[in-house]
């Protein structure tokens, strides 16, 4: 403190003085030039004084200096003026209760302020006042102590500009993010210190503003009301400091993560050792609350020389409400992955261990979880378990299970897993049964792996016990049919964002069996799910295939494959695909009038009604050899065929030898996709309508 | 004979790299196209007239030749110069268009379309603004209320990862994965252009305009 040191050193002159001039009483005015006076960083010239008897037993005093150099924040101050039109004084003390200091500071401007002092020769200890300072846009009000054993200065701070103070703290190289803004801050401050050392220093606070932001916007308050109390005491390496952060009201966001305050405060306490010299942060003990949110405690040590490393750093959180600590905290990171369109609730809580700047275990225990997908693309309700995950090579054991879910529109029921972990690799104990519709997937083993930076992998070796297609049909939105799935599964392999269906899936439906293999599917939780596979269709019954489709009734079997077929969101948009009649079926041969239109219409024959135009109407069905189709698929256009070829064009429907004979002949070679699904969708929506 | 033979493939072999060169060049203007029939789809707007893409094969009437079938044309001199025509025109055909109609860009302007419902408000703010290579950015989250910005950067996250979904996605429908880049460009342009007056692009030079 030199400029307490200067007063100090000057009153003694100025005692002088003033007592000097009393006894010489013709002495109406006298000044005395002192000269400079300098010290390390700091001087002050022409300092001159002038002492004056307005009346009688009164004495003032004048004190100016031209200039005074001071260390930085404080700049040059010129035109220095201090006046004291009432000094009193007596054996023991000298007082100046009313005075008025005028200065022009490079720092503050131009100042009047209101000066008090009182000195008491004994023991040489001096107060001083100084009020109404305008500083940053508000006034401050200093009182001051000095002592032989020490010094202590109370500062009071009131409606200082937010926008102000940051910049000002950012030009000392303080960092601190520069706002802008209707921000205001009133402070209490309290130091005490004995030379050039402090000793103790309490800081409280607070700021309050409409509308506070940093220029990018990614830091900035509504309706602000922010407290901050700070009480640090130095010890030999650095500093004690207990900090107190606490938000009353309004909205926060410091990019991701926006808070609304809710009716009760939220609020940070943190007892620490900041360690000067190494730049070392030493977290004792760190209480964060956030009512009907979260409550964690962490504890650590964190190196701030260069880049942040997080030495130590335990954290656990007590008890957090999933819904509001999934919006508030955890969306902002998550988003654009699958868990970044969630509707949370439940309870969760853990704790995390992390070292050296990687995590070494974690613990998280969830309660009555639901979770829920925007899209509707999986849920989960009753989610409970213990989840324990380390770094080491010791099996750390957890437990999950959920009372139901979905994945699409496919219902699970009641699970029950329970896993080992080893480092990031995670397997199951044992195996694990998944209610899936009416039908269980029974999963053997299940590995996962996930190596840093790489993307997650895992495999699962099952089996699937026989799902009713009639749920299965009713979960899709497709027609209802009845039938089963089910499958072995030696191997779905997920890796790089991709699912792979090793094994075979066996569809028994409509009397026949349809197998599915090379299964495999991207992206199975993003917007386009592109799934590739080949299936082979065994002697399906068409009577019944028709009748679930309302075509018009076909009676015979069918056999058919479709071979790489490729669909995008569900849709095909390649595949090479063939029906026909088995070359050895025996069953009875029969096709409907209407099935012959509909059949007409699909191949592109353009006849259609013919036969409803022919005599043959007078026939319900006709008799035939064979029937089938073909057709592949690509860009859009699907090349057609039939079961064998005819004259320009191909059989659709080859009839018997013996009359009536009826043939359905398509001509049209490449028919457009989507015009054929058209078509397709009109002729079997439109038998709806028909009442047989 | 030596001597006019090497002209004769020199020519040949200038006429196979010529017709390389049809293959690989860009169909800038079929690429607005498509691009605007998508943009105005997202921006919600009505197209102007815009033909179907792929145009409906006449189905019920197989004796109409197709476009492919030329060479089945009777005659011998006519199907050979149908061959030859083939050869060369088909290639130069398959650039006048760019298919836009696969289910998976059907998906993407789906999505797109559904996110600019909330999107939109943004650009007429100018708190969202385009940037130059076809995508979005935040341009200034002060003129977003606190508590929307991070709907907002969602948004425009789940925007930018649709957008680049639809150029790879229109490259590879194509058969053409290495057009991604300039599809990217051409939208980059048409998203500007398409867009209403009042919102907010960044020129050339990477600086915010207002349209």
């Amino acid at each position: 403190m030199p400029g307490t040191r200067v007063i100090a050193g000057l009153l003694p002159v100025l005692c002088l003085l003033a007592v000097t001039s009393l006894s010489t009483l013709a002495v109406d005015e006298a000044g005395i030039t002192l000269g400079s006076v300098s010290g390390p960083g700091w001087s002050v010239e022409d300092i001159a004084l002038h002492t004056g008897w307005p009346q009688a037993g009164q004495v003032s005093m004048l004190l100016t200096a031209a200039r005074a150099d001071l260390p930085e924040p404080l700049g040059r101050i010129t035109g220095l003026k201090l006046t004291c039109p009432a000094l009193q004084f007596d054996s023991e003390t000298l007082r100046c209760p009313a005075g008025t200091l005028e200065a022009q500071s490079s720092q503050l401007g131009r100042q009047r302020i209101a000066t008090s002092f009182h000195y008491r020769f004994s023991d040489g200890r001096l107060d001083a006042r100084l009020q109404d300072i305008r500083y940053l846009g508000g006034r401050l009000a200093l009182a001051a102590r000095y002592t032989a054993g020490g010094w202590t200065l109370d500062v009071d701070g009131r409606s200082l500009s937010l926008q102000q103070v940051t910049a000002q703290a950012g030009r000392l190289g303080y960092p601190l993010p520069l706002l802008e803004g209707d921000g205001e801050l009133a402070l209490t401050a309290s130091l005490r210190g004995a030379g050039s050392e402090i000793t103790a220093a309490d800081v409280q606070t607070r700021v309050q503003g409409a509308g506070i932001s940093n220029a990018a916007g990614s830091i900035a308050g509504e309706d602000v009301d922010l407290g901050i109390d700070v009480q640090a005491r130095p010890y030999t390496s650095g500093w004690h400091v207990q900090v107190t952060v606490r938000a009353e009201r309004g909205g926060y966001y410091v990019e991701p993560v926006y808070l609304a305050i809710p009716e009760r405060p939220v609020q940070a306490t943190a007892r620490l050792d900041w360690l000067a010299q190494r730049k070392v942060l030493v977290l004792h003990e760190l209480d964060y609350r956030h009512p009907g949110c979260i409550q964690l405690a962490a504890r650590g040590r964190i190196g701030l020389a260069g880049a942040t490393q997080v030495t130590e750093l335990e954290v656990d959180v007590q008890e957090a409400a999933l819904g509001p600590l999934y919006t508030s905290y955890l969306q902002p990171w998550l988003t654009g992955t699958p868990a970044g369109r969630l509707t949370a609730s439940g309870v969760l809580s853990g704790r995390l261990v992390v070292r050296d700047n990687a995590p070494v275990t974690a613990q998280l225990k969830l309660q009555d979880v639901v979770l829920d997908e925007q899209d509707g693309l999986f849920g989960f309700t009753g989610l409970a378990g213990n989840l324990d995950w380390s770094d080491t090579q010791t099996p750390e054991y957890s437990e999950l299970s959920w009372q139901d879910g979905h994945v699409y529109r496919i219902a699970l029921g009641p699970v029950q897993i329970e896993a080992e972990s080893v480092g990031n690799t995670v397997k199951l104990v044992r195996p694990t049964g998944i209610p899936v519709l009416d039908g269980t997937l029974q999963i053997d083993s299940f590995d996962l792996a996930h190596v840093a930076g790489k993307p997650l992998r895992w495999h699962v070796d099952g089996l699937l016990t026989p799902v009713s297609m009639k749920q299965l049909t009713a979960a899709l939105d497709w027609p209802e049919f009845g039938g089963k799935l089910s499958g072995v599964i030696p191997s779905v392999r997920y890796e790089d964002g991709k699912l792979e269906v090793g094994g075979v899936l066996l569809v028994r439906v409509f009397d026949g069996v349809v197998t599915l293999r090379n299964l495999q599917l991207e992206s199975p939780l993003g917007l386009v799910p592109r799934l590739q596979v080949d299936a082979r269709i065994d002697k399906v019954d068409l009577e019944q295939l028709t009748r679930t489709f309302s075509f018009g009734r076909i009676e015979g079997r069918l056999d058919g494959r479709i071979d790489g077929l490729r669909m995008e969101s569900w849709r095909p948009v390649a595949f090479d695909a063939e029906f026909a009649t088995p070359e050895d079926d025996r069953s009875r041969h029969r096709i409907s009038q209407k099935a012959v239109d509909n059949i007409s219409n699909i191949g592109g024959g353009g006849v259609g009604g013919a036969v409803s135009r022919s005599f043959l109407r007078f026939l319900e069905d006709f008799p035939y050899d064979r029937l089938g189709i073909r057709c592949r698929l690509e860009n859009g256009v699907c090349d057609m065929g039939g079961v064998e070829p005819a004259q320009q064009g191909y059989y659709l429907v080859k009839g018997r030898f013996i009359p009536p004979r009826l043939d359905v002949v398509g001509y049209a070679k490449r028919v457009n996709w989507n015009s054929l699904v058209a078509q397709i969708i009109s002729v079997t929506g439109k038998q709806d309508i028909v009442v047989e | 004979m030596r001597t006019l033979r090497i002209p004769m493939s020199l020519f040949l072999l200038l006429f196979a790299t010529a017709c390389v060169t049809i293959n690989v060049y860009f169909p800038a203007e079929a690429a607005e196209k498509a691009a605007d029939r998508i943009i105005l789809d997202v921006y919600g707007a009505t197209p102007p007239q815009t033909p179907q893409k792929i145009p409906a094969e006449p189905q019920q009437q197989p004796a109409e030749p197709q476009p492919q079938s030329l060479r089945d044309r009777p005659g011998l001199p006519a199907r050979t110069l149908a061959l030859a025509l083939d050869w060369l025109v088909a290639p130069a055909h398959a650039e006048a268009d760019l298919s836009i109609n696969t289910p998976a860009i059907r998906q993407l302007t789906a999505s797109m379309e559904a996110r600019h419902r909330t999107l939109g408000p943004y650009y007429a703010s100018g708190a969202v603004g385009m940037t130059r290579d076809g995508q979005i950015d935040v341009r200034d989250q002060k003129l977003v209320p606190l508590a929307e910005r991070n709907t907002v950067r969602n948004l425009v996250a789940e925007e930018n990862r649709d957008r680049s979904a639809l150029y790879a996605e229109m490259a590879r429908a194509n058969d053409h994965p290495e057009w991604e880049g300039e599809i990217r460009a051409t939208f980059a342009r048409r998203w500007v252009d398409n867009a209403r007056a009042g919102w907010w692009y960044m020129d050339g030079s990477g600086a915010w305009k207002q349209k």
